[in-house]
């Protein structure tokens, strides 16, 4: 690694190669999000664990509001469809790239707010972390999968910011495939938390 | 990547990693994303906590000694058995495990560096930073003294209101944040980063092991990072998951750890199954028998470790059906890994045999591992768990695993592939010296402790009581060997030293040996290969040396 | 009573029926790993003696096997095979040795505590610590609560351990087979003096039991000795009573520690530490802490005198 330099060409491919041709930086983010998957899977479990022993599925019925959270999550839905776009410009080496980057950290942000707004209210009823299970279960999913699309946040800023310097600091394609991957996985687990805290109890 | 053929002699080889132009000054080892220097900072580290995590079970040993011995006090001994276990498990084991693991893989696989030479480093750091931080509890109000795996309520905040739980979990927290960074980095140097011609067939054991091993880290740490954050935020937020009190639960948390703590012994058991399926063949001038079974069996291992976290919760009657399930994995998982020994062996048979320190132990390996994995057995029989289970046999059975089984395949690691990283031999005489007393402290440390566990001594206990048939007698014994063995750690780590000023120079390949490492200079250049090989077979070295063969055709002595 | 004098500690000693299932069991898998383990030491021997490079050795390589797939298939179908045998062998004693409660009542309640044990009778109302009683010959049912942290409760001798877990309440069934003094250690770590938190079992001829339960179900006897009686003063006015609990003084119904009514029926005092006598009683009134240390009943600073006239207030409780 020591003499890098990108002015080389790499060398072509040998005839017996027999190695995955996925590039690394991609399969590196998969395999990252595999772990993570196991992290969030586990915090899930455990708020299932109490959901029915200890009741806190009702409590969740008499505390959250569905219908707001809903539509702060369909913000972070279609945030991955913009995202999506903004990819499909990049790759076009269209301009549109930008503004799509752009309105997916908007919808991000709202998310976000969304549920900001939704803990101070919680607070304001005074139910925190400390109160009981249902406290401490929902205000660690929900707050590990908020911090988890603040550091998405925070690549899509970077990545916006490499696109916006222009051609000479390009952002590759893979970089910006693994920045959009870790945004979707963001948003799947979004869909696993909101129908297990927020959809659950409508089934019962 | 540099393309070595534009620079054909831009490093001139060297035969002692001092003389190593890039690795001058402390600088240079601080500041490296080097494989081969992160490799063995890795593995000095673990070395050095071994040290530690040694004396600490040496002051448990003393404080057994005697019937109602008060050498320290029951506070502190909690704290040393607890730091004890913690080091021995996260500061030596996965250090020493990944330390192998960067250092051989781009040599076996005939790659210049791992495929994120930053995060490897990124990884290594993490590991001393989060090891020092529990270390600090010392100094910050006391150490943890739940025990390695912490169960709660006794870890919460009620139980245990110093600090030093809360640095236990941070510290572990961080560490598995670097594990998980260092197992993403080996899956992708193994999968993406092979010579021509190396299939995923014709990898080292020892890499494939390290790949399972990998997959393990990566998908099991996180269980540990999910119950340490709970129990943090218990002790920290005052959340209630483990607080049996307000409806939460102390059960949840076993399930988590185990979760993550099953695998974790195949973590730490791998590499030191790599080692010996590399060191024995070598040393008996056979191919492996059977590779593609031990491969095989290692996929099962691997899969299986995931479903069998139970068989540490038999005792907590959780009903029929919830146990028996994990028992019948647990059985079962005896399968591949008896497949293992008896292809070890069958390697052996009909060889050529040199009775090297590295075989020596390889061979103690065996044996050893071997008892320690039919005590294992009889704990997956859930009725003789019952018996069993956190009594003193349980703490033979898990030190013959990880002592008797990976530090003793690790070591032979050492003695084998030291060579190749300093660039001179280990000193056999001393080896064999260091060989025969840690076999002797070894076995008669432990090997009593499987009675003490029938004649019912628990685990964990700061004393006993006089009286009691037999335990004086065999804890004095087991007391007695134990200063044997540190003084064999001892009298290793003084090997080292001395043979990296005094052994002789060892040169690229000094065992004769098959696999892509001994191609490199001793020590190898910065870049690993002057030129990348093309393998076409399991013993490159091998179809060199006699134009083909590699894989046991068409050979006849 | 001399804990020296216990019957012999293991837990190849069958002193309930479950234990003797325990046993045959591991006699059995025992048998097959020893089996197995000198298979795997005869062979490294043999390889040892024959295949060691000769001193005269030519340098050339021996014959490289590649591998044998019948030899394989072999060594991965025999202990198949033995797996699937103790795998059954498993289920049949699981099922036997715990079989359903159903909705059968525990005869006996075992409470973990940091760091003794509390044995509630419930069928009779009685509650005592740190010495359990069982009639021999009966099957009880057991079921094992934690107060606090986790605990597990081994009678070596009865074969099977059993967590107490707080908030889990468990299950076993404990058939005593000879009479006799059976030891055990709280076997799950649980702090500071986990290593003394030991268990005092005395399986007891029936008629025996009955006198003992009878005995445990009356309240004490009130002695007038004029140093008994200061010392139930005292005792009710002192901070003994915000822990523990004799039964007919109205003061003292705490439940944190153990429970004395009957304490001087008791062998040992602090589970196990010290043999129960009034001096004994004294002093580990004035300092549980030398005996016991970390124990969580504090040094009631009592001066001589008093801590003499609560051990004989005590000690009369039978």
């Amino acid at each position: 690694m020591h003499n890098h330099s990108t002015a080389v060409a790499p060398p072509p491919p040998h005839p017996l190669d027999s190695n995955l041709k996925m590039n690394r930086n991609i399969m590196g983010m998969l395999l990252f999000i595999g772990s993570e998957s196991m992290f969030f899977l586990l915090l899930i479990l455990a708020y299932v664990n109490f959901h029915n022993q200890y009741g806190t599925g009702s409590m969740a019925a008499w505390h959250l509001d569905v219908f707001k959270t809903g539509m702060f999550s369909i913000a972070l839905f279609s945030s991955s469809f913009t995202l999506w776009l903004a990819e499909k410009a990049h790759a076009k080496n269209s301009g549109m790239a930008i503004v799509w980057m752009l309105v997916t950290i908007g919808l991000g942000a709202v998310f976000i707010a969304g549920q900001a707004l939704e803990y101070t209210e919680l607070i304001k009823e005074n139910l925190t972390i400390s109160r009981d299970l249902f406290g401490t279960t929902f205000f660690t999913l929900t707050g590990f999968h908020g911090f988890h699309v603040i550091v998405g946040l925070i690549l899509l800023c970077v990545a916006l910011w490499v696109m916006a310097r222009g051609k000479e600091h390009e952002i590759t394609e893979a970089g910006l495939t693994c920045v959009s991957l870790y945004w979707h996985f963001v948003d799947v687990v979004w869909v696993a938390v909101f129908s297990v805290v927020y959809l659950w109890r409508f089934v019962q | 990547m540099t393309d070595s053929a534009l620079h054909p002699h831009s490093h001139k080889p060297v035969n002692w990693l001092r003389d190593v132009p890039e690795y001058q000054g402390i600088l240079s080892w601080l500041t490296s994303i080097d494989h081969k220097q992160l490799g063995i900072l890795y593995i000095l580290s673990a070395f050095a906590f071994l040290v530690v995590g040694a004396f600490l079970g040496l002051l448990i040993r003393i404080q057994l000694m005697f019937p109602m011995n008060h050498v320290i006090s029951q506070e502190a001994y909690n704290q040393v058995f607890t730091v004890h276990g913690t080091t021995m498990v996260f500061f030596v084991g996965m250090p020493l495990l990944f330390g192998f693991a960067v250092y051989l893989t781009p040599l076996m696989i005939g790659a210049r560096d791992m495929a994120f030479p930053r995060l490897n480093s990124f990884g290594y750091w993490v590991y001393v930073f989060g090891a020092i931080m529990m270390f600090f509890s010392f100094l910050a109000g006391g150490a943890p003294a739940a025990g390695w795996f912490a169960y709660p309520p006794l870890s919460e905040k009620g139980y245990l209101f110093n600090s030093g739980q809360n640095y236990w979990a941070l510290s572990l927290f961080v560490t598995g944040i670097g594990s998980v960074a260092t197992g993403v980095n080996l899956v992708v140097t193994i999968l993406t980063m092979r010579a021509p011609g190396m299939t995923l067939k014709r990898v080292p054991l020892f890499v494939w092991m390290i790949l399972m091993d990998a997959f393990l880290v990566i998908f099991s740490l996180p269980a540990l990072n999910a119950a340490l954050v709970m129990i943090l935020f218990d002790r920290i937020l005052n959340t209630h998951f483990f607080d049996a009190t307000v409806g939460g639960s102390p059960l949840l948390w076993q399930h988590f750890f185990w979760f993550f703590g099953h695998p974790e012994v195949y973590i730490l058991i791998l590499p030191g199954w790599g080692a010996i399926s590399e060191i024995i063949p070598v040393f008996s001038r056979k191919l492996l028998f059977g590779a593609g079974v031990m491969a095989a069996s290692t996929v099962a291992i691997t899969f299986l470790s995931f479903g069998v976290w139970v068989h540490h919760m038999f005792a907590t009657g959780l009903g029929f059906a919830p146990l028996y399930i994990f028992a019948v994995t647990s059985l079962l998982i005896a399968v591949p890994t008896g497949i293992k020994v008896w292809s070890w062996l069958a390697t052996m048979w009909g060889g050529k045999l040199k009775f090297t320190t590295a075989m020596l132990h390889s061979m103690a390996f065996l044996i050893q591992f071997t008892i320690g994995g039919l005590s294992g057995v009889m704990f997956a029989v859930i009725p003789l768990d019952w018996q069993l289970t956190d009594s003193y046999f349980v703490v033979a059975h898990f030190h013959y695993v990880l002592v008797g089984g990976m530090l003793f395949s690790l070591i032979a690691g050492v003695y084998y592939w030291y060579p190749k990283a300093t660039g001179r031999m280990m000193s056999e005489t001393l080896g064999k010296w260091q060989f025969w007393l840690m076999t002797v402290g070894f076995n008669g440390t432990f090997f009593v402790l499987h009675i003490l566990g029938i004649l019912g001594m628990p685990r964990r206990v700061y004393t006993y009581p006089l009286g009691m048939p037999g335990w004086a007698e065999l804890n004095f014994f087991s007391s007695c060997c134990s200063f044997i063995l540190v003084f064999s750690i001892l009298l290793f780590v003084y090997n080292l030293i001395w043979s990296f000023y005094h052994g002789q120079i060892a040169g690229p390949n000094p065992w004769n040996a098959w696999t892509l490492e001994w191609l490199c200079e001793s020590p190898p250049i910065a870049e690993n290969f002057e030129r990348v090989p093309v393998v076409r077979s399991r013993r490159p070295l091998w179809d060199l040396q006699f134009g083909s063969g590699g894989d046991g055709e068409n050979y006849h002595a | 009573m001399d804990l020296k004098n216990a019957d012999f500690t293991s837990i190849f000693n069958v002193a309930t029926a479950q234990n003797k299932l325990l046993v045959d069991l591991h006699w059995f898998t025992l048998g097959i790993c020893l089996v197995i383990a000198f298979v795997v030491t005869g062979l490294m021997v043999a390889i040892i003696a024959k295949f060691r490079t000769p001193e005269n050795d030519d340098g050339s390589e021996p014959k490289q096997i590649h591998g044998n797939t019948r030899l394989e298939i072999i060594w991965t179908a025999i202990p198949m095979l033995i797996v699937t045998v103790l795998g059954v062998l498993t289920a049949v004693t699981m099922i036997m040795v715990n079989p359903a409660v159903g909705t059968k009542k525990p005869d006996v309640i075992v409470v973990g505590h940091q760091w003794w044990w509390e044995y509630q009778y419930p069928k009779y109302g009685v509650t005592t610590a740190n010495e359990l009683y069982l009639p021999v010959g009966e099957n009880a049912l057991f079921e094992i609560r934690a107060a606090d942290v986790v605990h597990s409760f081994w009678v070596v001798a009865f074969g099977q351990k059993m967590d107490a877990i707080p908030g889990h309440p468990t299950n076993m069934f404990v058939h005593p087979t000879k009479t006799g003094l059976f030891l055990g250690t709280c076997s799950e770590y649980c702090g500071a003096q986990h290593g003394l938190m030991r268990i005092i079992a005395h399986v007891v001829s029936k008629p025996e039991f009955d006198d003992w339960i009878k005995q445990q179900a009356a309240l004490p006897q009130q002695s007038t000795d004029p140093a008994a009686v200061k010392g139930k003063e005292l005792f009710n006015s002192a901070t003994c009573v915000q822990c523990h609990r004799i039964a007919g003084d109205a003061e003292a119904t705490a439940r944190i520690g153990p429970d004395l009514t009957h304490i001087a029926t008791r062998g040992t005092l602090g589970a196990g530490v010290l043999e129960n006598t009034t001096d004994n009683l004294a002093k580990w009134m004035q300092n549980p802490q030398q005996f016991k240390p970390g124990c969580n009943m504090p040094n009631m600073r009592l001066t001589n005198e008093e801590a003499h006239d609560i051990a004989v207030y005590l000690e009369n409780l039978k």
